[in-house]
């Protein structure tokens, strides 16, 4: 689906992050936890490719699509710009959806930055719920705390420069996170990619089930362009992995999936 | 509605409009925005002998008004593309005229693609060889700034398959109409032009190159005026048909390079912007010729040349 989609709201959430919502009603009867969509940033004359943006929720009742950003680019900077009533082409939902845990099993959410934005509409669809773990350079890019401690989970924080939370990476908060029993466990990963194979190594080690969410610089959206791709496993390979287009057999990977080499 | 259909020699086309090797995968990813028999050809990702990697990422790049790619030609390798589900034998069922795009380290590489797809070739249009990849270190654009290896490997090609050619020129080169000439003259039924332009582009925050290949090739509107020039410099110096391309956004763009002499056009770089943009330029161009008053699509091909003069330049 590529649809025109108006602007109910645009704000600023905490320093260069904003969070924009669309009116539009099929894409958010669609969308499932860990897919993105594909925006078409109006105003950009001279800019011509889409910009990815994770869902971070989308309310099928209401009919609303939410997205959160960072401003870090041209993109970015022309979509802060724009007003409610202002339109957008947006194309999706795209790619693959997290799994939901299965009843009884403790979801662990581990992002990275705003990798909090991409797993909200999880926490959200979580039928029980668990943990986030929450890792950023600094105070001023820890995101959404309140809202996912609304949704009952349990915020644990480590920044890098120690200024909230541990001192350090998020992933050595993930053995405190897990039950001794890593089986009723379900870990879900959005974030930088050193950080994403860190936590999917430690995951499978731990023995525990995880799901990552990995890309790359986006061009189609639509699996055409071979841009996006990231390293899977891959047996029929004289090199033991291929390259697999992150927005269509992705972004979503089982961390078993992952090659790590 | 115009009459649209275009004649490439030995091959027919229902309408002018085909869509850019690289930039359409396999045509089953566009399938669900429209049927993809609707353009006049589709043009699949280049084929090798061999399943193919590509290059690191990051592979592409955002540039003024176009963007810059270093895919290095990720592939599945002839056996899957004729055997796997997801490639010629879904694309048969789709009844598209299907252009497949073939590439090799060597001249015999590309042979044995060729021959592979010749005895095989139910529901192949044509082949488009592609001597002007900027990306891979061995053969592409390596066999295509040179005019007598570029006409090795047609010739070669030539002998190995029946089917229709298409040589795929590279803009790096000083005077394209001696490209687009050792191609006819080594057998070629057509020329497609331009590829993508070698160029880089560095983030100056982190001092490092914004695609993992370091260059790459520069696609999109900023290149069209380039392109437009070469296709009519191309058009002037060949009788065989030139399929033009290079930064068409939309019918009015189509239409440039149709009046400068392609007689058939396609869509690339446009298609990530906007998956319909194939469908677009189409209607595009038929609005163009109603609105002008042409009953079809041919009465424009190479327009520009007549209506200006021989040299194109008498009423600038």
């Amino acid at each position: 689906m590529d649809l025109e989609c108006t602007i109910l709201k645009n704000d600023c959430l905490k320093g260069l992050y904003r969070r924009i919502v669309f009116d539009a009603p099929a894409i958010a009867r669609e969308a499932r936890p860990g897919q993105f969509v594909h925006v078409r940033i109006t105003p950009m004359r001279d800019r011509i490719l889409r910009r990815p943006f994770s869902i971070s929720d989308a309310d099928a009742e209401a009919g609303t699509l939410t997205l959160v950003y960072k401003i870090v680019g041209h993109g970015t900077e022309a979509l802060a710009q724009m007003r409610p009533g202002e339109r957008c082409t947006i194309l999706g939902p795209l790619g693959k959806p997290y799994t939901l845990p299965p009843a009884g099993v403790r979801p662990v959410l581990v992002a990275g930055g705003y990798g909090s934005a991409a797993t909200y509409l999880l926490a959200k669809r979580c039928p029980e719920k668990g943990a986030l773990l929450l890792g950023a350079r600094s105070d001023g890019d820890l995101i959404l705390v309140e809202e996912y401690e609304k949704l009952g989970f349990e915020v644990r924080i480590a920044t890098n420069d120690g200024s909230v939370g541990h001192r350090g990476f998020v992933t050595e908060l993930l053995e405190g996170a897990l039950t001794p029993e890593c089986k009723d466990c379900f870990v879900y990963g959005c974030g930088p990619e050193p950080m994403l194979l860190a936590l999917g190594k430690r995951s499978l080690e731990l023995g525990a089930e995880a799901e990552l969410s990995l890309d790359q610089h986006m061009c189609c959206g639509v699996g055409a362009c071979f841009a996006c791709v990231v390293k899977v496993c891959d047996d029929v390979s004289p090199d033991g992995w291929r390259y697999s287009r992150s927005c269509k057999e992705g972004p979503v990977y089982n961390a078993k999936e992952v090659y790590y080499g | 509605m115009a009459d649209l259909r275009v004649d490439l020699g030995k091959i027919q086309l229902k309408n002018p409009v085909m869509t850019a090797s690289g930039t359409f995968g396999y045509g089953a990813e566009y399938e669900e925005f429209f049927p993809v028999d609707k353009l006049g050809a589709l043009v699949v990702k280049g084929i090798a002998p061999w399943p193919s990697h590509g290059n690191p990422t990051p592979r592409v790049a955002e540039v003024t008004s176009g963007m810059l790619n270093a895919i290095g030609l990720q592939g599945p390798g002839v056996d899957r593309f004729l055997h796997d589900e997801h490639y010629l034998p879904r694309l048969r069922r789709t009844g598209a005229t299907t252009i497949v795009n073939i590439w090799g380290k060597k001249i015999e590489d590309y042979c044995e693609v060729a021959s592979r797809l010749d005895a095989e070739s139910d529901g192949i249009a044509a082949l488009e060889i592609n001597v002007s990849c900027p990306n891979v270190k061995e053969g592409g654009i390596a066999f295509g700034t040179d005019p007598v290896m570029m006409g090795k490997v047609v010739s070669a090609v030539r002998r190995a398959t029946n089917l229709p050619l298409i040589t795929k020129l590279s803009p790096n080169v000083t005077k394209i109409a001696d490209f687009a000439k050792a191609a006819e003259d080594a057998g070629s039924d057509m020329v497609s032009l331009i590829n993508t332009i070698p160029a880089m582009a560095i983030d100056i925050e982190s001092i490092r190159p914004k695609i993992a290949n370091v260059t790459g090739g520069f696609s999109g509107p900023a290149i069209k005026p380039i392109a437009v020039r070469m296709v009519y410099e191309a058009a002037h110096a060949v009788r065989i048909p030139v399929i033009g391309m290079g930064g068409i956004m939309t019918g009015e763009d189509a239409v440039e390079f149709l009046l400068a002499g392609a007689k058939a056009v396609a869509v690339g770089t446009a298609i990530f912007a906007d998956p319909m943009a194939p469908l677009k330029v189409i209607d595009g161009i038929n609005a163009y010729l109603e609105r002008k008053g042409f009953h079809s699509v041919s009465e424009i091909i190479g327009l520009f040349g007549k209506e200006q003069g021989a040299n194109g330049l008498r009423s600038r």
